[in-house]
Protein backbone atom coordinates (compact mmCIF):
# COMPACT_ATOMS: atom_id res chain seq x y z
CA UNK A 1 0.00 0.00 0.00
CA UNK A 2 2.89 2.24 -0.47
CA UNK A 3 3.86 3.64 -4.05
CA UNK A 4 7.23 3.00 -5.59
CA UNK A 5 9.87 4.61 -6.51
CA UNK A 6 9.79 7.58 -8.99
CA UNK A 7 11.58 10.56 -9.33
CA UNK A 8 10.04 14.21 -8.40
CA UNK A 9 10.32 17.44 -10.43
CA UNK A 10 8.57 20.55 -9.81
CA UNK A 11 7.25 22.77 -12.88
CA UNK A 12 8.36 26.06 -12.43
CA UNK A 13 6.03 27.29 -15.40
CA UNK A 14 3.35 25.37 -17.94
CA UNK A 15 6.27 25.40 -20.71
CA UNK A 16 8.75 23.65 -18.20
CA UNK A 17 6.23 21.16 -17.76
CA UNK A 18 5.90 20.46 -20.94
CA UNK A 19 9.72 20.21 -21.57
CA UNK A 20 9.85 17.67 -18.38
CA UNK A 21 6.85 15.80 -20.11
CA UNK A 22 8.62 15.67 -23.57
CA UNK A 23 11.83 14.65 -22.41
CA UNK A 24 10.40 11.75 -20.24
CA UNK A 25 6.98 10.42 -22.68
CA UNK A 26 5.38 7.31 -21.74
CA UNK A 27 7.11 7.56 -18.36
CA UNK A 28 6.19 10.71 -17.13
CA UNK A 29 3.02 11.64 -15.63
CA UNK A 30 1.53 15.09 -14.37
CA UNK A 31 0.89 15.65 -10.67
CA UNK A 32 -1.34 17.70 -9.69
CA UNK A 33 -4.73 17.29 -6.87
CA UNK A 34 -3.47 13.23 -6.80
CA UNK A 35 -6.90 12.11 -6.07
CA UNK A 36 -6.71 9.53 -9.23
CA UNK A 37 -3.25 8.95 -9.80
CA UNK A 38 -2.05 8.59 -6.04
CA UNK A 39 -4.31 5.95 -4.89
CA UNK A 40 -3.21 3.61 -7.93
CA UNK A 41 0.02 4.59 -7.39
CA UNK A 42 -0.11 3.40 -3.24
CA UNK A 43 -2.19 0.22 -4.83
CA UNK A 44 0.40 0.05 -7.57
CA UNK A 45 -2.04 -0.25 -10.40
CA UNK A 46 0.47 2.84 -11.97
CA UNK A 47 4.15 3.22 -11.13
CA UNK A 48 5.25 6.18 -13.47
CA UNK A 49 9.09 6.68 -13.15
CA UNK A 50 8.84 10.31 -13.25
CA UNK A 51 6.10 12.65 -12.01
CA UNK A 52 5.65 16.85 -13.36
CA UNK A 53 4.28 18.45 -9.88
CA UNK A 54 2.23 21.18 -11.77
CA UNK A 55 0.25 22.38 -8.74
CA UNK A 56 2.04 25.41 -8.32
CA UNK A 57 1.29 26.89 -12.13
CA UNK A 58 -1.15 28.91 -12.71
CA UNK A 59 -4.00 27.00 -14.42
CA UNK A 60 -6.67 27.57 -11.61
CA UNK A 61 -8.92 30.15 -13.12
CA UNK A 62 -12.38 29.92 -14.45
CA UNK A 63 -12.93 32.31 -17.18
CA UNK A 64 -16.15 33.60 -18.72
CA UNK A 65 -16.24 34.85 -22.34
CA UNK A 66 -19.10 35.77 -24.76
CA UNK A 67 -19.55 32.87 -25.94
CA UNK A 68 -17.80 29.90 -23.60
CA UNK A 69 -16.38 29.35 -20.41
CA UNK A 70 -12.66 27.72 -20.14
CA UNK A 71 -11.45 26.18 -17.06
CA UNK A 72 -8.16 25.79 -16.39
CA UNK A 73 -6.78 22.22 -15.64
CA UNK A 74 -5.60 23.37 -12.01
CA UNK A 75 -9.59 24.09 -11.38
CA UNK A 76 -10.88 22.38 -8.29
CA UNK A 77 -14.47 20.75 -7.82
CA UNK A 78 -15.06 23.16 -5.17
CA UNK A 79 -14.65 26.20 -7.64
CA UNK A 80 -17.26 25.12 -10.24
CA UNK A 81 -19.72 25.29 -6.96
CA UNK A 82 -18.61 28.76 -5.70
CA UNK A 83 -18.64 30.23 -8.78
CA UNK A 84 -22.44 31.29 -9.67
CA UNK A 85 -22.14 31.45 -13.12
CA UNK A 86 -21.41 27.85 -13.43
CA UNK A 87 -24.88 26.70 -12.35
CA UNK A 88 -26.76 29.57 -14.39
CA UNK A 89 -25.14 28.60 -17.51
CA UNK A 90 -24.62 24.81 -16.94
CA UNK A 91 -26.94 24.23 -14.17
CA UNK A 92 -26.08 19.95 -14.95
CA UNK A 93 -22.39 20.52 -14.81
CA UNK A 94 -22.97 22.26 -11.17
CA UNK A 95 -25.45 19.29 -9.85
CA UNK A 96 -22.84 16.84 -11.18
CA UNK A 97 -19.64 18.51 -8.96
CA UNK A 98 -22.12 18.15 -6.10
CA UNK A 99 -21.75 14.01 -6.70
CA UNK A 100 -17.80 13.99 -6.87
CA UNK A 101 -16.53 12.27 -4.30
CA UNK A 102 -15.95 13.77 -0.66
CA UNK A 103 -16.16 17.95 0.36
CA UNK A 104 -12.18 16.89 0.85
CA UNK A 105 -11.65 15.39 -2.42
CA UNK A 106 -13.52 18.26 -4.22
CA UNK A 107 -11.52 20.60 -2.15
CA UNK A 108 -8.26 18.89 -3.32
CA UNK A 109 -9.32 17.31 -7.31
CA UNK A 110 -8.72 18.94 -10.56
CA UNK A 111 -10.45 18.83 -13.82
CA UNK A 112 -7.52 18.16 -15.73
CA UNK A 113 -7.07 15.40 -13.41
CA UNK A 114 -10.45 13.86 -13.62
CA UNK A 115 -10.58 14.53 -17.30
CA UNK A 116 -7.44 13.03 -18.01
CA UNK A 117 -8.12 9.81 -15.77
CA UNK A 118 -10.86 9.01 -17.90
CA UNK A 119 -12.89 6.94 -14.97
CA UNK A 120 -16.20 5.77 -17.03
CA UNK A 121 -18.18 6.57 -14.61
CA UNK A 122 -16.30 10.22 -13.70
CA UNK A 123 -19.21 12.93 -13.59
CA UNK A 124 -16.82 15.55 -14.78
CA UNK A 125 -16.27 13.65 -18.42
CA UNK A 126 -20.07 13.10 -18.47
CA UNK A 127 -20.80 16.56 -18.36
CA UNK A 128 -17.68 17.47 -20.66
CA UNK A 129 -19.88 15.28 -23.03
CA UNK A 130 -22.90 16.68 -22.47
CA UNK A 131 -22.37 19.95 -22.85
CA UNK A 132 -20.06 19.70 -25.91
CA UNK A 133 -16.92 20.56 -24.26
CA UNK A 134 -13.28 20.86 -25.93
CA UNK A 135 -10.00 19.24 -24.64
CA UNK A 136 -7.34 22.31 -25.03
CA UNK A 137 -3.93 19.98 -24.99
CA UNK A 138 0.11 20.95 -25.46
CA UNK A 139 2.78 19.69 -25.61
CA UNK A 140 6.34 21.62 -26.78
CA UNK A 141 5.04 21.51 -30.44
CA UNK A 142 1.82 23.59 -29.62
CA UNK A 143 -1.68 23.43 -29.04
CA UNK A 144 -4.62 21.06 -30.30
CA UNK A 145 -8.07 21.33 -29.65
CA UNK A 146 -10.24 17.90 -29.08
CA UNK A 147 -14.19 17.48 -29.12
CA UNK A 148 -15.42 15.63 -26.03
CA UNK A 149 -16.64 12.94 -27.57
CA UNK A 150 -13.11 12.61 -29.19
CA UNK A 151 -11.24 12.46 -26.18
CA UNK A 152 -12.40 9.69 -24.23
CA UNK A 153 -11.51 6.81 -26.07
CA UNK A 154 -12.17 3.86 -23.60
CA UNK A 155 -12.03 3.24 -19.60
CA UNK A 156 -8.94 5.36 -18.63
CA UNK A 157 -8.15 6.07 -22.08
CA UNK A 158 -7.70 9.48 -23.55
CA UNK A 159 -6.50 10.74 -27.02
CA UNK A 160 -3.59 12.33 -24.75
CA UNK A 161 -0.61 11.40 -26.47
CA UNK A 162 3.05 10.75 -24.56
CA UNK A 163 4.38 14.49 -23.95
CA UNK A 164 0.87 16.24 -24.05
CA UNK A 165 -0.93 17.39 -21.14
CA UNK A 166 -4.28 19.23 -20.61
CA UNK A 167 -4.33 22.94 -19.61
CA UNK A 168 -7.96 23.88 -19.78
CA UNK A 169 -11.49 22.18 -20.70
CA UNK A 170 -14.03 24.74 -22.81
CA UNK A 171 -17.28 24.78 -22.28
CA UNK A 172 -19.61 26.37 -25.08
CA UNK A 173 -22.23 28.48 -23.75
CA UNK A 174 -25.73 26.85 -23.98
CA UNK A 175 -28.91 29.55 -25.02
CA UNK A 176 -29.88 31.76 -22.50
CA UNK A 177 -32.20 29.69 -20.75
CA UNK A 178 -31.08 26.60 -20.86
CA UNK A 179 -32.51 23.63 -18.09
CA UNK A 180 -30.59 20.87 -16.80
CA UNK A 181 -30.64 18.03 -14.70
CA UNK A 182 -27.82 15.29 -13.22
CA UNK A 183 -29.00 12.58 -11.89
CA UNK A 184 -26.38 9.43 -10.53
CA UNK A 185 -26.80 5.81 -8.49
CA UNK A 186 -23.60 4.49 -6.15
CA UNK A 187 -23.73 2.36 -3.40
CA UNK A 188 -22.97 4.84 -1.24
CA UNK A 189 -22.81 8.96 -1.81
CA UNK A 190 -19.68 9.73 -2.64
CA UNK A 191 -18.57 6.42 -4.36
CA UNK A 192 -17.72 5.41 -7.87
CA UNK A 193 -21.03 5.64 -9.91
CA UNK A 194 -22.85 3.02 -10.88
CA UNK A 195 -24.49 5.23 -13.78
CA UNK A 196 -25.47 8.34 -14.29
CA UNK A 197 -27.76 10.91 -16.41
CA UNK A 198 -27.31 14.06 -17.52
CA UNK A 199 -29.75 16.19 -19.83
CA UNK A 200 -30.24 19.68 -20.74
CA UNK A 201 -32.58 21.30 -22.62
CA UNK A 202 -33.73 24.39 -24.61
CA UNK A 203 -37.05 25.37 -24.67
CA UNK A 204 -39.79 27.23 -26.56
CA UNK A 205 -42.90 27.83 -25.71
CA UNK A 206 -43.39 25.19 -23.52
CA UNK A 207 -42.00 22.71 -25.19
CA UNK A 208 -38.17 21.15 -25.30
CA UNK A 209 -36.81 22.41 -28.35
CA UNK A 210 -33.21 20.72 -28.36
CA UNK A 211 -32.02 18.19 -25.82
CA UNK A 212 -29.13 16.61 -24.78
CA UNK A 213 -28.72 13.34 -22.94
CA UNK A 214 -25.29 11.88 -21.79
CA UNK A 215 -24.99 8.59 -20.00
CA UNK A 216 -22.34 6.60 -17.64
CA UNK A 217 -22.52 3.22 -16.96
CA UNK A 218 -23.34 1.67 -20.57
CA UNK A 219 -19.90 1.83 -21.78
CA UNK A 220 -16.56 2.50 -20.73
CA UNK A 221 -17.12 5.86 -21.28
CA UNK A 222 -19.57 7.94 -21.38
CA UNK A 223 -21.63 8.42 -24.38
CA UNK A 224 -24.50 10.89 -25.96
CA UNK A 225 -27.78 9.29 -26.65
CA UNK A 226 -28.84 11.12 -30.15
CA UNK A 227 -31.98 8.90 -30.59
CA UNK A 228 -33.29 9.95 -27.60
CA UNK A 229 -32.21 13.61 -27.70
CA UNK A 230 -34.64 13.64 -31.07
CA UNK A 231 -37.05 11.50 -29.55
CA UNK A 232 -37.55 14.94 -26.82
CA UNK A 233 -37.63 17.66 -29.32
CA UNK A 234 -40.98 19.24 -29.64
CA UNK A 235 -42.50 17.33 -26.42
CA UNK A 236 -44.16 19.91 -24.03
CA UNK A 237 -42.25 20.01 -20.59
CA UNK A 238 -45.83 18.64 -19.11
CA UNK A 239 -45.20 15.65 -20.09
CA UNK A 240 -41.73 14.90 -22.02
CA UNK A 241 -42.41 11.02 -21.97
CA UNK A 242 -39.79 10.55 -19.95
CA UNK A 243 -40.97 6.72 -19.17
CA UNK A 244 -40.52 5.89 -22.82
CA UNK A 245 -37.05 7.68 -23.31
CA UNK A 246 -35.85 5.73 -20.59
CA UNK A 247 -37.16 2.54 -22.01
CA UNK A 248 -35.79 3.12 -25.79
CA UNK A 249 -32.35 4.46 -23.84
CA UNK A 250 -32.18 0.82 -22.06
CA UNK A 251 -32.83 -0.81 -24.74
CA UNK A 252 -30.62 0.86 -27.06
CA UNK A 253 -27.28 0.26 -24.48
CA UNK A 254 -25.40 -2.79 -24.12
CA UNK A 255 -23.52 -2.78 -20.66
CA UNK A 256 -21.60 -5.42 -18.65
CA UNK A 257 -22.36 -6.78 -15.34
CA UNK A 258 -19.78 -6.35 -13.05
CA UNK A 259 -19.30 -7.81 -9.08
CA UNK A 260 -21.76 -4.97 -8.03
CA UNK A 261 -24.71 -5.55 -10.74
CA UNK A 262 -25.54 -7.50 -13.58
CA UNK A 263 -26.11 -6.09 -17.01
CA UNK A 264 -29.84 -5.94 -17.11
CA UNK A 265 -29.92 -4.35 -13.69
CA UNK A 266 -27.34 -1.70 -15.28
CA UNK A 267 -29.87 -1.14 -18.21
CA UNK A 268 -33.12 -0.72 -16.12
CA UNK A 269 -31.14 1.98 -13.72
CA UNK A 270 -30.18 3.95 -17.02
CA UNK A 271 -33.43 3.66 -18.12
CA UNK A 272 -35.25 5.04 -14.46
CA UNK A 273 -32.60 7.61 -13.87
CA UNK A 274 -32.62 8.82 -17.62
CA UNK A 275 -37.03 9.30 -16.83
CA UNK A 276 -35.68 10.96 -13.74
CA UNK A 277 -33.20 13.16 -15.46
CA UNK A 278 -35.54 14.42 -18.06
CA UNK A 279 -38.31 14.91 -15.64
CA UNK A 280 -36.33 17.15 -13.23
CA UNK A 281 -34.72 18.89 -15.94
CA UNK A 282 -38.29 19.83 -17.75
CA UNK A 283 -40.22 20.45 -14.36
CA UNK A 284 -37.00 23.27 -13.65
CA UNK A 285 -37.84 25.03 -17.14
CA UNK A 286 -41.33 24.96 -16.24
CA UNK A 287 -41.48 26.45 -12.72
CA UNK A 288 -39.55 29.67 -14.33
CA UNK B 1 16.86 9.86 -5.12
CA UNK B 2 16.23 12.24 -2.03
CA UNK B 3 14.89 15.90 -1.74
CA UNK B 4 15.20 18.33 1.43
CA UNK B 5 11.78 19.81 2.22
CA UNK B 6 10.35 22.21 5.05
CA UNK B 7 7.46 22.25 6.26
CA UNK B 8 5.54 24.44 8.84
CA UNK B 9 4.27 21.57 11.05
CA UNK B 10 1.53 22.91 13.52
CA UNK B 11 3.45 26.18 13.41
CA UNK B 12 7.27 24.99 13.93
CA UNK B 13 9.28 24.73 10.91
CA UNK B 14 11.83 22.16 9.94
CA UNK B 15 13.38 20.56 7.47
CA UNK B 16 13.65 16.86 6.60
CA UNK B 17 15.24 14.72 3.57
CA UNK B 18 12.70 12.58 2.30
CA UNK B 19 12.27 10.38 -0.72
CA UNK B 20 9.74 11.83 -3.39
CA UNK B 21 7.36 8.51 -2.86
CA UNK B 22 6.96 9.20 0.89
CA UNK B 23 3.62 9.88 1.78
CA UNK B 24 2.43 13.08 3.89
CA UNK B 25 1.00 10.67 6.81
CA UNK B 26 4.28 8.57 6.88
CA UNK B 27 6.30 11.70 7.08
CA UNK B 28 4.34 13.38 9.52
CA UNK B 29 4.06 10.40 11.50
CA UNK B 30 7.63 8.87 11.50
CA UNK B 31 10.25 12.05 11.03
CA UNK B 32 7.63 14.41 12.90
CA UNK B 33 6.18 11.60 15.60
CA UNK B 34 3.01 12.92 15.07
CA UNK B 35 1.01 9.74 15.64
CA UNK B 36 -2.80 11.40 15.90
CA UNK B 37 -2.23 11.13 11.68
CA UNK B 38 -3.54 7.87 11.64
CA UNK B 39 -3.59 5.46 8.12
CA UNK B 40 -6.38 3.52 7.53
CA UNK B 41 -6.97 2.69 4.36
CA UNK B 42 -4.21 4.19 2.34
CA UNK B 43 -5.91 4.84 -0.93
CA UNK B 44 -8.38 8.07 -0.11
CA UNK B 45 -11.06 6.21 1.12
CA UNK B 46 -11.76 6.49 4.90
CA UNK B 47 -10.38 9.64 5.92
CA UNK B 48 -8.28 8.60 9.17
CA UNK B 49 -5.43 10.46 7.78
CA UNK B 50 -6.87 13.99 7.16
CA UNK B 51 -4.78 16.90 7.94
CA UNK B 52 -4.53 20.97 7.08
CA UNK B 53 -2.05 21.98 3.94
CA UNK B 54 -2.06 25.82 4.56
CA UNK B 55 -5.35 25.26 5.96
CA UNK B 56 -7.48 23.20 3.51
CA UNK B 57 -8.17 19.74 4.88
CA UNK B 58 -6.46 17.18 2.67
CA UNK B 59 -5.90 13.36 2.28
CA UNK B 60 -2.28 13.10 3.95
CA UNK B 61 -2.28 9.50 1.93
CA UNK B 62 -2.86 10.93 -1.27
CA UNK B 63 0.06 13.77 -0.96
CA UNK B 64 3.29 13.25 -1.23
CA UNK B 65 5.53 15.11 1.18
CA UNK B 66 7.13 16.40 -1.29
CA UNK B 67 4.70 18.80 -2.97
CA UNK B 68 4.39 20.37 0.54
CA UNK B 69 7.61 21.70 0.27
CA UNK B 70 7.08 25.38 1.95
CA UNK B 71 3.56 24.69 3.36
CA UNK B 72 2.13 24.77 6.89
CA UNK B 73 0.85 22.05 7.92
CA UNK B 74 -1.42 21.06 10.94
CA UNK B 75 -2.30 17.46 12.37
CA UNK B 76 -4.87 16.53 15.02
CA UNK B 77 -1.89 17.57 17.69
CA UNK B 78 -2.67 21.59 17.03
CA UNK B 79 -6.33 21.31 17.89
CA UNK B 80 -6.90 21.03 21.43
CA UNK B 81 -3.44 19.60 22.51
CA UNK B 82 -3.01 16.11 24.66
CA UNK B 83 -6.21 17.55 27.04
CA UNK B 84 -8.40 17.83 24.02
CA UNK B 85 -9.82 21.03 24.38
CA UNK B 86 -10.95 22.40 21.49
CA UNK B 87 -14.47 22.88 21.54
CA UNK B 88 -15.59 20.10 19.16
CA UNK B 89 -12.86 17.30 20.69
CA UNK B 90 -15.01 18.23 24.05
CA UNK B 91 -18.24 17.98 22.14
CA UNK B 92 -17.32 14.74 20.56
CA UNK B 93 -16.72 13.10 24.55
CA UNK B 94 -19.72 14.08 25.74
CA UNK B 95 -22.16 12.74 23.00
CA UNK B 96 -19.91 9.63 22.47
CA UNK B 97 -18.90 10.83 19.14
CA UNK B 98 -16.03 7.93 18.91
CA UNK B 99 -15.61 4.66 20.58
CA UNK B 100 -12.28 2.68 19.65
CA UNK B 101 -10.99 6.37 18.45
CA UNK B 102 -8.66 5.29 15.36
CA UNK B 103 -11.21 7.82 12.77
CA UNK B 104 -11.60 10.56 15.14
CA UNK B 105 -8.46 12.63 14.60
CA UNK B 106 -9.48 12.43 10.67
CA UNK B 107 -13.31 13.26 11.68
CA UNK B 108 -11.70 16.36 13.53
CA UNK B 109 -9.33 17.66 11.28
CA UNK B 110 -12.33 17.27 8.33
CA UNK B 111 -15.32 18.68 11.01
CA UNK B 112 -13.40 21.48 12.68
CA UNK B 113 -13.02 23.94 9.42
CA UNK B 114 -16.87 23.51 8.91
CA UNK B 115 -17.53 23.77 12.39
CA UNK B 116 -16.10 27.34 12.40
CA UNK B 117 -17.82 28.45 8.86
CA UNK B 118 -21.62 27.40 10.74
CA UNK B 119 -20.20 29.81 14.07
CA UNK B 120 -18.61 31.98 11.58
CA UNK B 121 -22.21 32.19 9.95
CA UNK B 122 -24.13 31.60 13.69
CA UNK B 123 -25.89 29.13 11.34
CA UNK B 124 -27.07 25.51 13.33
CA UNK B 125 -26.56 23.29 10.44
CA UNK B 126 -29.25 20.68 9.35
CA UNK B 127 -28.30 17.33 10.25
CA UNK B 128 -28.24 16.55 6.44
CA UNK B 129 -25.51 19.12 6.11
CA UNK B 130 -22.98 17.72 8.78
CA UNK B 131 -23.77 14.36 7.10
CA UNK B 132 -22.72 15.74 3.77
CA UNK B 133 -19.80 17.44 5.43
CA UNK B 134 -18.32 14.08 7.11
CA UNK B 135 -19.06 11.72 4.31
CA UNK B 136 -15.47 11.28 3.24
CA UNK B 137 -14.77 9.87 6.83
CA UNK B 138 -15.72 6.48 7.73
CA UNK B 139 -16.49 4.94 11.08
CA UNK B 140 -16.66 1.44 12.36
CA UNK B 141 -17.88 2.51 15.71
CA UNK B 142 -20.73 5.00 16.45
CA UNK B 143 -22.94 4.55 13.32
CA UNK B 144 -22.02 8.41 13.36
CA UNK B 145 -25.23 9.54 15.66
CA UNK B 146 -22.80 10.64 17.93
CA UNK B 147 -20.34 12.30 15.61
CA UNK B 148 -23.65 14.11 13.94
CA UNK B 149 -24.81 15.20 17.23
CA UNK B 150 -21.26 16.61 18.59
CA UNK B 151 -21.01 18.38 15.70
CA UNK B 152 -24.38 20.09 16.33
CA UNK B 153 -23.67 20.71 20.04
CA UNK B 154 -20.18 22.11 19.12
CA UNK B 155 -21.92 24.73 17.13
CA UNK B 156 -24.76 25.50 19.04
CA UNK B 157 -22.83 25.80 22.09
CA UNK B 158 -20.04 28.12 20.13
CA UNK B 159 -22.75 30.30 19.12
CA UNK B 160 -24.45 30.48 22.14
CA UNK B 161 -21.50 31.82 24.21
CA UNK B 162 -20.49 34.18 21.22
CA UNK B 163 -17.01 32.23 21.44
CA UNK B 164 -16.04 31.46 17.42
CA UNK B 165 -12.26 29.78 17.43
CA UNK B 166 -10.24 32.23 15.45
Amino acid sequence: MRPSSFRYHKAESVDHALELLARFGEDGRPLAGGQSLVPMMNLRLAAPEHLVDIGGLPLTDIAFTDTAMRVGALVRHRQYLAEPRVAHHFPALHEAVTWIGHPTIRENGTTGGSLSHADPTAELALAAMLYDAVMIVRNTAGERRIAAADFFEDAYVTALQPGEMLVAAEFPLPPVGAAGAFVEFAERRGDFAIAAIGVSITVADGRIATAAIACSGAEPRPIRAPEIEMMLSGRPLTDPQSRAAGRRLAAAIDPVGTFLTTADYRKALIGELTARAIDTACARAASR
Amino acid sequence: MTIDITLTVNGTARTVRVEPRRLLADVLRHDFALSGVHVGCAHGACGCCTVHVDGTPRLACLTFAVQCDGKAIHTVESLGGVDATHPLQQAFSIEHGLQCGYCTPGFLMTLAPFVDAMVAERRVPEDAEIREAMSGNICRCTGYHGIVAAVRRAVTEQIETGSAQP
